[in-house]
């Protein structure tokens, strides 16, 4: 297990735009988790003077906004809910997608049909509107945001799954299980689930990032929670200045945009790592 | 083979239906009775209208009544009435709808022209300085979201430069003529379509690349080249060609996503599309419209699916039926 281990770090190292995303997801996480104490006091309050530009006062390296709150300290922040809301709505996506796939893929015949009629339903739905529907029925909560953007997103994860389920469900460790008299339940989840999940990880990683691209449209329509800070949200507040002030709207978008490249970089990384068909190239 | 555009056309017909019906779970998924959100956020307190709001959406009787009744009222094409506009909703949406397919279908153009000539270039000049800048670009692209990409594209070319409008489809106070109209529109239409199609111009541009790449090792390439066609005949009209199939299939899958996209970018740009209306509706609770707006973006999605499906099959001829 461990020179397997070594062995993936290795490939995936070898991957120098794989490393750099590393880093960078890295750099996210720390900022995150460091948040509290980078800013100890509420991100939303207001510190200073209104629109100060970056670089300009050291205090407020990134400047103030509109009301003249630390644009910082809201970054910090605003990533906690950005990769709070990416990995929450990812895992739900991963969880709805992997019980459609395998579900489908392993009963076959009807239940097949059924499932993935029922995905393709879901690939037809436009998916932002469906979003916005929801969150606007339900209610502009965290939650109800991350649950809808896991709904719109287990697609892809379901038809991977799938695929990889039908490659193995006739193999011949399947078939010793079943003769054993394993159930169902044990032999999809506890037996072959394992051998399909690399491919499925590296989708869910890729999920993250469309997640949180999703979650960055949402509430810069301002239809996010409007309690916690949110670096879509800070773009929508900022767009009526952009006349005068439009580094308020550049800098949570470059915060979006390094996040997203750097977990597709990840992603990509993952994907040549655990791909056996690319290995030892 | 007709046979076939049929059957694939009667393919869509469930699928509407099952939107239909998660429409009506969405309903009753609602906190409180939705009838009453609606009634209250319209201001609706004569008691005979009531009355006739409670039949036409049949609160008053069993579930599963209501389910069928719904069901029917969709397919006769009565997506409700909407008050804030003092018009049925399908009305409403229809009026918006042309801007919305403007604003995608140049999206996409712009996503195919860049991307695939991106691609096409990566791929020809593999580990070039071009293919490095090319999948440099497409990394960038396809990590900005839309809506930010279209501010700052505002803030350089309309705020800074002044060469776009910063927002809207037209000219106010203007009237010299269908031509200038249109010229007028795509004016408005550049940055907006650009914010949205360059994030597919990215997937595009990665995707074909790969392609191109695949294709290029196949033997009927080297006959091409053995029969002494140029090399720009043999890239464009065998390998392009061979190549663009996965684009196609990408295409017809983010449809819905660009429809979606387009929202946001209506949005930024004030542009009047159903994006625009379904945001107005989101913000004054006017669920009619934003069911129907999500009712008719499923159909448009699955008969443009439809559409790509049967493009496919005229365009390969290795998955025609004989």
């Amino acid at each position: 297990m461990l020179t397997l281990t070594v062995d993936f770090a290795r490939r995936f190292a070898r991957n120098r735009a794989a490393l750099v995303g590393f880093v960078l997801v890295v750099v996210v996480i720390g900022v995150a988790v460091a948040a509290p104490w980078m800013f100890p006091r509420n991100p939303l309050r207001i510190v200073g003077r209104p629109e100060i530009w970056p670089f300009v006062n050291p205090r407020y390296p990134l400047g103030t906004d509109s009301l003249g709150r630390d644009i910082a300290a809201m970054i910090a922040y605003g990533a906690r809910t950005t990769l709070l809301i990416g990995l929450c709505a990812s895992l739900t996506a991963t969880i709805i997608g992997i019980t459609v796939g395998a579900t489908a893929a392993y009963f076959g015949g009807w239940v097949d049909e059924v499932l993935m009629r029922f995905t393709e339903l879901f690939q037809t739905i436009p998916n932002l509107i469906f979003v916005l529907t929801i969150v606007s029925i339900l209610g502009q909560k965290i939650e109800y945001v991350t649950i809808a953007v896991g709904i719109v997103s287990w697609n892809p994860i379901a038809r991977l799954t799938r695929a990889e389920f039908l490659s193995l469900r006739d193999r011949e460790f399947v078939q010793a299980c079943r003769a054993m008299g394993m159930g169902n339940l044990r032999i999809m989840f506890g037996e072959i689930l394992p051998n399909a999940l690399p491919p499925v990880i590296v989708l869910s990683s890729l999920v993250i990032a469309g997640a949180v691209l999703f979650e960055s449209a949402v509430s810069f329509l301002g239809l996010g929670d409007p309690n916690v800070s949110s670096w879509g949200r800070l773009i929508g507040d900022g767009r009526t200045l952009i006349r005068t002030s439009w580094y308020i709207c550049a800098v949570p978008g470059v915060a979006i945009m390094l996040t997203v490249l750097a977990l597709n970089l990840v992603g990509d990384g993952l994907n040549d790592a655990l791909n056996p068909k690319l290995r030892d190239r | 083979m007709r046979r076939i555009v049929l059957r694939r056309l009667a393919q869509i017909i469930p699928l509407v239906f099952a939107v239909i019906v998660l429409n009506f779970v969405l309903i009753h998924l609602a906190p409180g009775s939705l009838f009453d959100v609606m009634t209250s956020e319209q201001q609706i307190t004569d008691p005979s209208m009531l009355d006739q709001l409670r039949h036409t959406y049949g609160v008053d009787q069993p579930t599963w009544v209501q389910l069928v009744k719904y069901i029917w009222s969709v397919m006769r094409l009565d997506l409700g009435f909407s008050y804030r506009q003092n018009a049925p909703v399908l009305d409403v949406i229809m009026d918006q709808l042309p801007a919305t397919l403007i604003l995608m279908l140049s999206a996409t153009a712009i996503a195919l022209l860049v991307g695939v000539t991106a691609g096409v270039l990566a791929s020809i000049r593999v580990n070039s300085i071009w293919d490095n800048l090319i999948s440099l670009g497409a990394v960038f692209f396809f990590a900005a979201p839309s809506f930010w990409l279209g501010i700052m594209m505002t803030v350089l070319f309309a705020v800074k430069l002044g060469w776009f409008p910063v927002g809207g489809m037209r000219t106010i106070g203007t009237d010299n003529g269908a031509f200038a109209d249109a010229l007028d529109v795509m004016h408005h239409l550049v940055l907006p379509a650009t914010a949205l199609g360059l994030f597919y111009a990215a997937t595009y541009a990665r995707v074909m690349r790969a392609s191109m790449l695949e294709v290029l090792r196949l033997d009927f390439v080297r006959t091409a080249r053995a029969k002494g066609l140029s090399s720009t005949r043999v890239t464009l009209a065998h390998v392009m060609r061979n190549a663009l199939f996965p684009v196609i299939t990408l295409l017809g899958l983010q449809l819905g996503t660009i429809l979606g996209g387009s929202v946001v970018i209506e949005a930024v740009f004030s542009w009047p599309g159903i994006g625009s209306l379904l945001f107005d509706s989101i913000m004054s609770r006017n669920f009619p419209m934003v069911l129907g707006v999500l009712v008719l973006g499923s159909l448009l999605v699955a008969v443009a699916n439809a559409a790509v499906d049967l493009l496919y099959l005229r365009l390969d001829p290795r998955i025609r039926p004989r």
